[in-house]
């Protein structure tokens, strides 16, 4: 295995936590409080309407724990079409979470950030493997 | 058999038989690729950040002193009917627990009222209405001030007002509001060590609103959603305040009816104009 794909897998075990944490946390339901610190409010985020999978009641953390167990899967594969597709399926999901969060719930989950950082770290090793791949057998 | 050489023709032209070798020509480095996905990214969520930036209603602008006093008697000279008319509403009465304590009583010896919360929190921003109204039933503010919720919160902007200058006086209840942060969500008032304790004791989690009733009950959070209020002049959600059939009063007035009745536990049902309404009465069977 290669020090890039090792660093994939180290990523994607870490975004499956924060992702099972998110999932937790969303069935643990929400009290509308707010921290007397003003801290950013996760339960905001993860309690509205638009933290489920469309037209069901499942966590879309549910999903980045999906995605980041197949990423740690396909890590010790060379970087290809497969990778870059889930990639794309990766920051494509991720940026329409980034808009619920800043646009239609205006609340920020620091761990929802932790996880799309993740994802946008495993999408730019993928695409840089691929590119020195094609670079080399030129 | 040794090869022979093919001769190079004067000026570097291929000789004849000689293939044209070409030089290698140099691919785009492996970084572009990242980099032209980074930035991208980079551009879409900065596009992101511009149009909340764009679309988040603007603060209200502070009203003049008259205005505020004028808002402030609407609020607080609400009718007995609109209180008999909507009842529970859509209060959410989940969030009164019962608690036990040694009763809690204010600076003048009577049972107390007391709020903790903060002037950035959209929760606190809905739940300080109903609890102005609840009170003002039992005596008279002074020193109330109109404020809105954080812009950078959920819910921005929540028209609502402020304990922070406020004072309280009444026969039956005392009242102490506390408002621990401001809009900035910078620390603004001191909990006292033992307002501190009492908090703590009930609300270890530390979270806003928090009211304790005379430590016979205590309220986490709000009693309705701030969305009702949604960015609205505090004069335009007073005016949907007195429609009893509006979803505003049936969750202000709701909420002010459910405060009211647990204030009607701590001072025996006095004032009897107030707490022995049929309503009122039915409200209090139904506390925890």
């Amino acid at each position: 295995m290669t020090r890039s794909q090792g660093v994939v897998v180290a990523l994607s075990v870490a975004g499956v936590g924060i992702s099972i944490y998110l999932t937790l946390l969303h069935y643990a339901g929400f009290a509308p409080v707010c921290p007397a610190t003003g801290a950013i409010n996760c339960e905001a985020v993860l309690a509205s309407s638009y933290a489920v999978i469309f037209g069901t009641t499942i966590p879309t953390s549910a999903a980045g724990i999906v995605w980041f167990a197949v990423c740690a899967l396909i890590a010790g594969w060379r970087a290809g079409p497969v990778h870059l597709l889930w990639a794309a399926v990766g920051l494509a999901t991720m940026l329409y979470l980034v808009f619920v969060e800043l646009i239609l719930v205006r609340a920020i989950c620091l761990w929802c950030t932790a996880a799309h950082v993740l994802v946008v770290l495993i999408a730019l090793i993928w695409v840089y493997a691929w590119s020195a791949r094609e670079a080399a057998a030129r | 058999m040794s090869k022979k050489k093919r001769p190079v023709a004067p000026g570097g032209r291929r000789a004849p038989g000689q293939k044209q070798v070409r030089k290698p020509v140099s691919g785009t480095p492996a970084w572009v690729a990242p980099a032209a996905v980074a930035v991208v990214l980079a551009i879409i969520i900065g596009a992101f950040l511009i149009y909340r930036w764009y679309t988040t209603p603007l603060p209200l602008p502070s009203p003049s002193p008259n205005t505020t006093a004028a808002l402030i008697a609407q609020v607080t000279g609400l009718p007995a009917s609109e209180f008999e008319t909507v009842g529970l509403g859509t209060a959410d009465k989940t969030r009164l627990t019962k608690v036990t304590g040694t009763p809690l009583v204010g600076a003048t010896g009577k049972p107390q009222v007391f709020y903790v919360g903060g002037e950035f929190c959209p929760f606190c921003a809905a739940q300080r209405w109903p609890l102005i109204i609840a009170l003002s039933r039992f005596g008279k503010f002074s020193g109330l001030d109109v404020t809105s919720s954080s812009e950078t919160d959920v819910n921005p902007n929540t028209p609502t007002f402020t304990f922070r200058r406020a004072t309280f006086t009444s026969q039956y209840v005392d009242f102490r509001g506390l408002e621990v942060s401001d809009r900035q969500q910078q620390p603004l008032q001191t909990p006292s060590t033992a307002e501190q304790a009492v908090w703590s004791k009930y609300d270890p989690g530390q979270t806003i609103p928090f009211i304790d009733f005379g430590n016979l009950y205590v309220s986490s959070g709000a009693m309705y959603k701030p969305e009702v209020l949604g960015g609205q002049s505090w004069q335009a959600v007073i005016d949907a305040v007195k429609d009893p059939t509006s979803v505003a009063a049936q969750a202000v007035i709701g909420s002010a009816n459910l405060v009211t009745a647990a204030i009607c536990k701590m001072t025996a049902d006095k004032p009897a104009a107030v707490c022995s309404s049929a309503m009122i009465q039915d409200l209090e069977t139904k506390l925890p």
